[in-house]
Parts: structure tokens; sequence; C-alpha cells
């Protein structure tokens, strides 16, 4: 019994604390892909690998519009291998929760 | 008295109720419609002692009569769909339901087919969605305590003109 006392005491409290301190996830953690406007070329190969098909590309009075929906994302991270400008890149953030589906919405826009 | 300070005395006035109808706890019921099991995994590790929600007064249960709230996993599949609904009828209002990980989110990887639902907005009225495949157990406390209205939401739809 002193052996099993002696154990949890060396174990001590291994809970985490996380809402009170952030919680930063492992580097090769995927988390919440990001989109640098300014890279992105509309190529279109992000919209042909995403198997979930939340990326999106249509024009739209003259300007193109590329949306990207968290919602149905399952952070494989294809779009940021096979971008070729770095314009996705998959972060850290996880901390997604949302009461709407449409804050969940990165929208990009651009006159052709 | 400008809008700000009518919405900001609506906010108060909205949490304080809600801390009276609920107190301070939270009785969660788990339902798998259709999951891939990934969820249901993470679920179980937040009441290890690693994550512990309990610490917080968030206690999952093991009937529908006894919850607050429904932790509604998977894409909603043709043969749960009438389940969901009765254990959502069978749930004592006020209650809340959580739509977590991508597939409950909208369908996810099993998109929008003949036996998949393609999200469980499409049946019952979500109060939070918590996208993830699967969401991290800090997700899903953080889903959880927004729903409980400790914490604000972090993410805003992003419109940018490049």
């Amino acid at each position: 019994m002193l052996k099993i006392l002696e154990m949890t005491l060396k174990t001590g409290i291994q809970t985490t604390k996380y809402p009170q301190e952030p919680d930063i996830a492992p580097l090769d953690f995927r988390g919440k892909p990001e989109i640098f406007p300014d890279s992105c070329t509309f190529c279109g190969n992000c919209v042909a690998v995403c198997p979930s098909n939340v990326i999106r590309i249509k024009e739209d009075n003259g300007e193109m519009v590329l949306v990207l929906s968290y919602c149905g994302c399952i952070f494989c991270g294809r779009c940021d291998e096979v971008c070729s400008g770095g314009a996705i890149k998959l972060t850290q953030e996880y901390e997604m929760a949302s009461r709407t589906k449409d804050d969940l919405y990165c929208i990009i826009r651009r006159k052709v | 008295m400008t809008i700000e300070d009518e919405v900001h005395i609506m906010g108060q006035q909205l949490h304080s109720r809600i801390t009276r109808i609920f107190g301070r706890s939270l009785h969660i019921r788990e339902v798998d419609a259709g999951s891939c099991n990934g969820c249901e995994v993470e679920v179980n590790s937040l009441s290890n002692p690693i994550y512990d929600i309990e610490r917080f007064g968030v206690h999952i249960v093991a009937s529908p009569r006894h919850a607050d709230m429904l932790l509604v996993t998977g894409p909603v599949t043709r043969n749960m769909e009438l389940a969901l609904l009765k254990t959502y009828n069978a749930t004592p209002s006020p209650k809340l339901v959580a739509a977590m990980g991508s597939c409950a989110c909208s369908g996810g990887i099993f998109g929008d087919t003949y036996a998949s639902g393609g999200g469980v907005d499409r049946v019952l009225p979500v109060d939070i969605y918590i996208p993830g495949c699967p969401p991290r157990p800090q997700a899903v406390i953080f889903g959880l305590m927004m729903a409980m209205n400790t914490f604000e939401q972090k993410i805003r739809r992003t419109e940018v003109v490049a």
C-alpha cells in the first residue's frame, strides 16, 4: 500500500489547466487552414484535391471568389501540400466552436 | 441610452437567465448518429483524469431524460434519423444541441448522399458547432464552455478582397 501511495505522490496532478491557461497544440498539429489572399493564384489545385469539397471557386460579376468552409473540413492538409504558392497553410489554431455556420466561412474575392 | 448599452444589458440578462435555468452545471447526453467513432474516443477522454470535465460541473449522463444538452456526432444516417428525433423529444426543455465534429456540422467526409443526412442542422436546431475531425478534447471543452456562456466565440466570418 505504501508503494501505491508513493507512486501516487510521484505522479502528481496530471489534469490540464486548459480553460484557465491556453493549451498550445503540438507543432505538427493540423488545425484551422489559413489562406494568405495575396499569394493565391486561383489555380484550383486545392479545389481538385479537397476530399470533403469544402473549398470552392466560382466566378461572380467579373470577380473570382474562393470560399472555404471550416464546417466540413477534415484537416487532412492536402490543400497545403498541393498549393504551389504556399497560399494555404494549416495552423495550430483549434478553438473553432461557433454559434452559427456563417461564422465558419472564409471568403476571398479578387477582380479579374 | 445607445444601442450598444441596450445590447450589453440584454446580454447580461440572458446570461443570468441561463445560469438560473441551468445552474452552474450541465448534463450531457452523447448521441452517436452514424459517426466513425473517432469523436466518441475524444468524448471518452473528456472524463479521464487528464481533461476531467467533471470539475466544471459538466457530466455525461446515460439517459436523455437526465440531460440538458445533446452532443451529437456523425452525419445523421438514415437509420439514426428517427432515433435522434426521439432522443431530442425525450430531452426535457430547455435543451441545447451541440454538433460535434465535421460530419455533424455539415456532412464532412461523408458528404450529402443517399444514406447520409449531411449534418445535424437538417434534423434539429443546432446551438453550437464544434468543427474538427475529430476535435481535440480542448476544442470540445471550449465549445461546451461557450455553450455555458463562460467563453466568447473566437472565430468570425472573414471576407477579404485581394
